[in-house]
């Protein structure tokens, strides 16, 4: 890797990082969402972190007796992010670490999905769901599914099954992808959330629109069309760098990214921002963290 | 570090308890609280000037207190009145840092990530100086576990930013603005803010489960005696937070206790605070009525003005004014 063809985003990365061996998103303590996308920029990058070890076993410190990973090592709850270290190589935190953190992500779903969330909904308004399964992910365990997590969780289940495909694995991540697209704006996009609240279209956001057409690649890309164009006008318009670089990640994964698309310029302020940019180029050039 | 995190939640629990038991000793004769409304028909420098009168009104004491300014940030939408106006956060900087303050600016956006960028687009680097050296994103702070001694929602316990938990004083800054699930978002729904994002989500979903009314109460009872500043200039109605519409309304309205604060916005806007539950919860119906707060500055008939509310909140609007 030609280090001096990255922007200089590595060497941005490496210098972030904190004597604990984790990142912060800023400054300040360490996190696990930015101690893990900084991991996988240098693996996109092919490029060894300097102080790999010490990251990893942070990490590795931070994995909680049920298998999950918090945000943080000093809060006591797993959450969403134990999919972002699903992303990582499984041998760089250890096959049976990684496999306690899959059967974690296989036990969560949105409450809104749950047998008991259903029954009172039953009881209390007479609903019953048709439609295919859908489940997603929370941010937060005991709360509702939302796009992010649920994006996350499906490519951390879809990295698990090209390398041990199964039938659990294909489901759940089916169900999630149902999640996905029953989320979807009345503008082809997606919010973070709901796509309507009490009538109202709710207007997509750059960020989860990327997200979620990475996490559907695979999908029918004839139910992708409006997505589809709706991701390529909006690189007309200058927005952070965050949600820039998911929607080239998402475009990408369809064959969608027109030829020459801009690159934003605009400064990235976190380090979660500047790793995710990293990965959009590299993906670009042909190292996709987030691909078999 | 496992112990010494133990050692500082059960201190802050239990700070967080004492500060309680000193609200709920019922005073021998309950103060009428205050409430200041002043006019401010736009956002231009005559604010400055206003909200040290604001201050002085007040008789606020910050000599050398750690102030944090919480202003409201939800949307990249310059032209529109999502956000609370740099302008007015910018006034409120230089007044209470002419009062001796030391004074911070802090917000955790509840759907954006970028929470930089999203100040950025929302004007306040170009009208802050030295923005982001004075500002912490809240999502993103350092964090400590609080215990809610007597939670009126499911939470037993909320981790919350140490810039917060830390400052001597909190000054709630929200925009005046119609809720589509609570009817309005003022001072004490501003709170959601506190709560960090890099723990529980974008959004902070865990808040809706527990109850969204319950949990605004309980946030409150962790931060009794903030100021709360209201960016009434303009506010905004219909679908709010976020779909809603302009309604400009060209006040300030401030004062120490938040339900009092937010009751007397209610009126502003003509909707009935005695019909939004968190209030309610909070307060009891008695220390909503307006013969209980001792308003001062402009008079509500003067500048009460109907928010237009969408069809499931119009049971909320004020019958008379």
């Amino acid at each position: 890797m030609d280090l001096q063809n990255d922007n200089g985003a590595l060497e941005k990365i490496r210098a972030a990082q904190n004597p604990d061996g984790g990142w912060p998103y800023h400054k300040g303590g360490s996190w696990t969402e930015p101690t893990v996308y900084a991991l996988l920029a240098h693996h996109a990058g092919q490029a060894a972190a300097p102080r790999a070890s010490e990251a990893l076993a942070w990490l590795r410190a931070a994995q909680r007796p049920d298998g999950g990973w918090p945000p943080r090592r000093s809060i006591d709850q797993s959450t969403w992010v134990t999919a972002l270290v699903a992303l990582l190589p499984p041998e760089t935190i250890g096959e049976e670490r990684y496999a306690r953190g899959i059967e974690w992500l296989l036990g969560q779903s949105g409450m809104e999905s749950t047998r008991a969330f259903r029954l009172r909904e039953f009881l209390r308004k007479g609903e019953v769901r048709e439609g295919p399964d859908e489940s997603g992910w929370a941010w937060f365990p005991g709360t509702a599914a939302w796009v992010t997590p649920t994006c996350l969780g499906i490519l951390a289940l879809k990295k698990c099954y090209w390398r041990q495909p199964s039938t659990r694995l294909r489901e759940r991540i089916e169900a999630a992808q149902a999640f996905l697209l029953s989320r979807r704006c009345a503008d082809g996009g997606w919010n973070h959330g709901s796509a309507r609240a009490l009538g109202y279209n709710s207007a997509f956001y750059p960020e989860t629109t990327g997200q979620a057409l990475l996490a559907l690649s695979g999908i029918d890309p004839a139910l992708l069309r409006d997505s589809f164009d709706l991701a390529r006008g909006f690189f007309r318009e200058c927005r952070p760098p965050g949600g820039a670089a998911w929607l080239r990640l998402g475009l990408l994964a369809h064959q969608q990214l027109p030829a020459g698309a801009p690159t934003f310029s605009m400064p990235s302020r976190t380090l979660t921002d500047t790793a995710v940019t990293y990965l959009a180029q590299r993906a670009e050039q042909g190292y996709n963290v987030f691909a078999d | 570090m496992k112990s010494c995190m133990k050692r500082r939640d059960f201190l802050l629990g239990s700070l967080g308890a004492l500060g309680l038991a000193g609200c709920a000793r019922p005073p021998a004769i309950r103060r009428r609280s205050l409430v200041s409304i002043v006019r401010a028909p736009e956002y231009s420098q005559e604010v400055y000037g206003t909200m040290r009168r604001v201050l002085a009104e007040h008789k606020l004491q910050v000599r050398g207190r750690r102030v944090v300014l919480k202003p409201n940030l939800v949307e990249f939408e310059p032209a529109s009145t999502i956000n609370t106006n740099p302008i007015l956060v910018h006034a409120a900087l230089e007044a209470f840092r002419s009062l001796g303050a030391e004074v911070a600016i802090a917000e955790g956006p509840g759907h954006r990530r970028g929470t930089l960028d999203l100040a950025d687009a929302a004007g306040y680097f170009r009208v802050i100086p030295d923005f982001e050296n004075i500002f912490t994103d809240l999502n993103l702070d350092e964090v400590s576990r609080v215990r809610l001694p007597h939670p009126v929602s499911r939470l037993d316990s909320l981790y919350l930013p140490n810039t917060v938990l830390g400052c001597d004083l909190l000054v709630s800054m929200p925009k005046m603005k119609t809720h589509h699930w609570v009817g309005a978002t003022l001072s004490m729904k501003n709170l959601f803010g506190l709560v960090p994002g890099g723990v529980y989500g974008w959004p902070k979903n865990v808040l809706h489960w527990a109850g969204i009314s319950e949990s605004i109460v309980d946030l409150h009872s962790l931060f009794p005696r903030p100021f709360a500043i209201v960016d009434g200039i303009v506010g905004m109605d219909g679908n709010g937070p976020i779909q809603g519409r302009p309604k400009p309304v060209g006040v300030i309205v401030s004062g120490h206790d938040p339900v009092a604060v937010d009751a007397t916005c209610c009126r502003i806007m003509e909707i009935e605070p005695s019909r939004i539950d968190y209030l309610t919860l909070a307060a009891g119906l008695d220390r909503l009525e307006a013969k209980n707060i001792q308003q001062i500055g402009e008079k509500l008939e003067g500048v009460a003005t109907p928010f237009d509310l969408i069809l499931e909140l119009r049971s909320l609007r004020r019958v008379s004014a």
